[in-house]
């Protein structure tokens, strides 16, 4: 996305809302048309909240889950293998 | 992420619950920014994240050549429009309303206009390097950023699965 342009075309602002309103869970449900821009930024902003609290909330179970194994045991290396895949 | 988690040391027994939950984060983290790359919001993180200095020596250490990479300063936004926020605003009001063809009373627009401005400054302090932005890089910043949180997610919930499993088996 580094290519120069001069000026940016409505097209692309355009395509660009398109795109984050299908990205949005409640937009995506209402359908696309009826979006207003200060709707659009509010659902936006939620939604990145609430993508925030579930990495906060997965992170707590995580390092709850990672106190109790080893980085040695066999345990580790299933989990290893099963992300290279 | 793992080799994040392992150089944070997580499963050793001398961790207070807060420093596990960091280095969870730290590691998550900085594995969303290595995997997408150089745009603003990586690098914003990463530079976030760089000043604590302890977080130096294991971001180097994730990232490798990415890190120099990663925290260089960068000219991208160095042709910034400024007009591309009016442009972008009237396009959405346009295209929101171009199915309803309603005349808007001015104190409407007003409040309208309030609105976009304070969820915008919100979305600023959400977005990491948000606050330099607008307009139209602002929300391909932010596109970019909710992809890639979602994959972080996808990926943490994942591993969470696997751990639980292979602990019960």
């Amino acid at each position: 996305m580094s290519s120069r342009r001069s000026r940016i075309t409505e097209e692309e602002i355009n395509e660009l809302i398109s795109k984050l309103q299908s990205i949005l869970p409640e937009t995506r449900r209402r359908g696309t048309s009826r979006a207003s821009a200060s709707k659009l930024l509010k659902e936006t902003c939620n939604y990145i909240k609430s993508l925030h609290r579930e990495v906060d909330d997965l992170s707590d179970r995580l390092s709850d889950l990672l106190a109790t194994m080893d980085t040695n045991s066999p345990h580790a290396e299933i989990v290893r293998s099963l992300l290279r895949s | 992420m793992l080799l994040g988690l392992q150089l944070a040391g997580v499963s050793s027994k001398g961790m207070t619950i807060q420093e596990r939950k960091s280095a969870v984060k730290l590691s998550a983290d900085v594995a969303m920014a290595g995997a997408r790359g150089s745009t603003n919001w990586t690098r914003a993180l990463i530079a976030n994240l760089s000043k604590q200095e302890r977080n130096k020596a294991i971001l180097r250490c994730i990232l490798g050549k990415d890190y120099e990479k990663l925290t260089k300063p960068c000219q991208y936004h160095s042709w910034k429009n400024p007009r591309s926020k009016q442009i972008l605003r009237r396009s959405v009001i346009r295209v929101c309303s171009r199915k309803r063809n309603v005349l808007r009373a001015p104190a409407t627009s007003v409040l309208a206009k309030v609105l976009v401005k304070k969820r915008t400054q919100v979305l600023k302090s959400l977005l990491p390097g948000g606050e330099s932005l607008y307009g139209f890089y602002l929300l391909d910043e932010t596109l970019d950023y909710v992809i890639s949180l979602r994959v972080q997610v996808d990926l943490m919930q994942r591993l969470l699965k696997a751990s639980e499993t292979s602990n019960l088996g």
